[in-house]
Order: C-alpha cells, then sequence, then structure tokens
C-alpha cells in the first residue's frame, strides 16, 4: 500500500532517507513545474526544486498536517526559494505578466494535475485583469505595490484586483463544491 | 477602534498575507491586529486556503535524469545537520547557556555604547571594548542587521570571536512563529548552526561555531515554508 504523504514527512522528520526519496519521486515533476514556471530556466529550476526538497529534509518535523496538506506545504516552499532566487539573479529576465496569462491558458490543460482542474476554470471565470493579479500574487509573489507598477496602474487598482480575484475565486470554489 | 473598524483596516493586508507577497512588516503587523478580531482570522483562513489552491496551476514538468541523487546526495552532506530529537534537550540547555554569555557581554557592549554617545573620546571607546571583549577572551565583537525581502528590518545578528566564538540572531518582527533555522554562511559554505523558536514574532538562538567570524559572510534565518531573513556582515 502507498505510504500518504504525511507518513512519509514523518518518516522524514526522523532522518529517514527511503522516506525521503519515496517524497521526491512522487512530487518531483510539480516542484520542478512550479520553479520553472517562475524562474523560467531548466537549470535554474533544478536548483530551485532541489533547494526546496533539501529544505524539506530540515523542516519535516516542523510539519503541520492540521494548517496545510503536504503538497501545499512543499510548494510553498518551493514558490517562497523561487522567488528568493529571482531577486538575487536579475539576469533572469522573467516576464511575470506574460506568464501568468500563461498558467493560466488552456494549453497547458494536458500537464495540468487533477486537483487543480477546480482553480483553473475558476481563474478562467474571473476578470482577465483579475485572475492575473492574483496569479502575480500567489506565484511571483509581487506586492500591490509592484503589480501596479508593471502593468501602469494606481496602487489601489492593483490591492483591488488582488483581493476582488481571492473573494471571487472562493465564491466560485464554493458554488462548484456545493 | 471597533473589531469591524479593525477588520476593513487590514482587509488589503490580508489578501496579501493570504497569497505570501505582504512584506515582512506587513505580516508581522497583521499577525498582530488578527489576534483580536475573530472577522480576520477567518476571512485569512478562508484567503490563504484559496491561494493555495491557486498554486495549484502550474503544469508538471520532469527535471532531468539524475534529479532524486542528486537531491538524496545533498541531503548525505548536510549530516549531521539533522538532530535526532532526543538530542534536542540537550541543545536547548546550550541555547541558554549560550544566552547568559551573550547577555553579559551584550551588556558590556551597551556599556561601552553608552560611553561613546556620551563622551566619545577614542580612548575611552577602545577601554570599554577592549574590557567588552575581555569578558570571554574576544578578540572582536560585530552586529548586523536582519532585514527582509523589502529591506525591512526585522532584528539583530550579533557575531564574537573569541574562546568560543559564537552567534547569536535575535527577531522582532519575524513574519510568521514557528521554527526557524539559523544559518551562517562563509567562504567555507553554509552551515545550520541553531534553530529560533518563533512566538509572536520574536526569537533568540545562537550557537558557538568554529568559523573565523572574519570569514562569516552572513547570516539566513529560514523559517518553515522557506521565507529567508538575511543579516549580512561587512567586516
Amino acid at each position: 500500500m502507498e505510504l500518504s504523504d504525511e507518513a512519509l514527512l514523518a518518516g522524514v522528520a526522523g532522518g529517514d532517507a527511503d522516506a525521503m526519496a519515496a517524497f521526491v519521486r512522487r512530487h518531483q515533476a510539480r516542484v520542478f513545474g512550479l520553479a520553472l514556471s517562475i524562474v523560467g530556466v531548466r537549470a535554474v529550476a533544478e536548483e530551485v526544486a532541489q533547494e526546496a526538497f533539501v529544505r524539506v529534509w530540515r523542516h519535516a518535523g516542523g510539519f503541520d498536517a492540521r494548517r496545510a496538506a503536504a503538497s501545499t506545504w512543499l510548494l510553498t516552499i518551493t514558490r517562497n526559494v523561487a522567488i528568493d532566487v529571482l531577486r538575487v539573479r536579475r539576469d533572469l529576465a522573467t516576464d511575470p505578466i506574460a506568464m501568468a496569462q500563461w498558467l493560466i491558458a488552456p494549453s497547458n490543460d494536458g500537464d495540468r494535475v487533477p486537483d487543480s482542474i477546480g482553480i483553473t476554470e475558476a481563474l478562467r471565470e474571473l476578470p482577465a485583469e483579475q485572475a492575473v493579479a492574483v496569479v502575480l500574487s500567489v506565484h511571483f509573489g509581487l506586492t500591490a505595490r509592484e503589480i501596479a507598477e508593471r502593468e501602469g496602474i494606481p496602487l489601489g487598482t492593483a490591492k483591488t484586483r488582488v483581493r476582488t480575484g481571492l473573494l471571487r475565486l472562493r465564491a466560485l470554489l464554493e458554488v462548484n463544491r456545493d | 477602534m471597533t473589531e469591524h473598524d479593525a477588520h476593513d483596516e487590514l482587509s488589503d493586508a490580508l489578501a496579501e498575507f493570504a497569497t505570501g507577497a505582504a512584506s515582512g512588516a506587513d505580516r508581522a503587523r497583521v499577525l498582530r491586529q488578527v489576534g483580536g478580531c475573530a472577522d480576520c482570522r477567518e476571512e485569512l483562513a478562508s484567503l490563504s486556503a484559496v491561494a493555495d489552491e491557486v498554486l495549484l496551476i502550474a503544469p508538471e514538468r520532469q527535471p532531468a535524469a539524475g534529479f532524486e541523487s542528486a537531491v538524496l546526495d545533498r541531503i548525505a552532506a548536510l549530516e549531521p545537520a539533522k538532530p535526532a530529537p532526543a538530542r534536542r534537550p540537550k541543545r536547548r540547555r546550550v541555547y541558554r547557556a549560550l544566552a547568559a554569555a551573550t547577555a553579559a557581554v551584550l551588556i558590556a557592549a551597551g556599556a561601552a555604547l553608552g560611553v561613546w554617545w556620551a563622551t566619545a573620546p577614542d580612548r575611552e571607546l577602545a577601554a570599554s571594548y577592549r574590557e567588552t571583549l575581555g569578558v570571554a577572551d574576544g578578540r572582536y565583537f560585530t552586529a548586523a542587521p536582519v532585514v527582509d525581502a523589502e529591506g525591512g528590518q526585522v532584528g539583530h545578528v550579533f557575531a564574537y570571536q573569541g574562546d568560543p566564538s559564537w552567534v547569536f540572531a535575535v527577531l522582532d518582527g519575524a513574519p510568521e512563529d514557528g521554527t526557524w533555522d539559523v544559518v551562517a554562511v562563509t567562504g567555507e559554505g553554509t552551515d545550520a548552526i541553531a534553530t529560533c523558536e518563533v512566538a509572536d514574532a520574536s526569537c533568540g538562538a545562537g550557537a558557538t561555531v568554529d568559523a573565523d567570524i572574519y570569514d562569516l559572510h552572513e547570516v539566513e534565518l529560514v523559517a518553515p515554508d522557506g521565507t529567508v531573513l538575511t543579516a549580512t556582515f561587512t567586516h
């Protein structure tokens, strides 16, 4: 029987390298895919993904399944490592707005994991500018001020797009689950 | 301010906190204020759940062959950084002892700074500095601010070259509670030297180090979710 993510992380917290190897195998495509979508360069994305798993090894003892799913925790770590790299590596000339639009596009649907279908469809139901603002904030860690500068819009508008976008997504997800 | 007012004032900050984009200062402000606002806590929890789902949309991509081995090699190279649970109490005792030693030096350093601000004659400063270092056979004492990704100051790291040499980190504006790693970055590489248990945005922790403090470039504070705060030393 396949062990759950939580069971594997319990093993990792105890220093079990086999549990860590299984956890890496299970999630490496997802972690690498997220890292690549943020930093845009395969070699850099591999470094980011490796570092994310190293941090899992270091912090597995602090993982709390009551607060988040293991995959969410892992992807949050990956996102944070990738954003840190982007802030240091100014040579990585990524275009977050274009990438945010690309992430939502139907052309990627063949590579999505099943649990992302609901949120992807909900994002497509939002006004495009709100969907992009939410993705810029979540994936790229851009503050409302940074979004305003990149989009050439007032700060208040950027804040409203992020907040309203999240609230609408929440409503859409609740409706779809009912 | 009523709870309703508090909720309205925090609304935009809650959204950015939920997405993970808020600055360290904003995250600390939200953490302080949600304690007294039940509506804020409820909204933060629901918006965070939505933001977590948005992270799922990135398409899967397979890394190059050998990725798993590369990760496991890096982890093997970390040993013995990961302490077995049974050893933790001993480590905590080490921290407490270190905290006491640090306090003695910091008090002496405070006295030295007091002299500096009051009179500023170089020879008095030099004498006080020597006295400070003498507390633990020291040869060099330095400090650097801890800053978040936006440059906001959220703490300090003190470093002492002596017998023993040590590094002590203090956070007073950590963006989230939990167990943070204290990582020393030298010319030789990186080394996780301690853990800092953040509660109410604050913690203090340190450890003795083998490295030459003059070779200490940075100290990183790494949160469970990967957030990094950095103290950069200029010797």
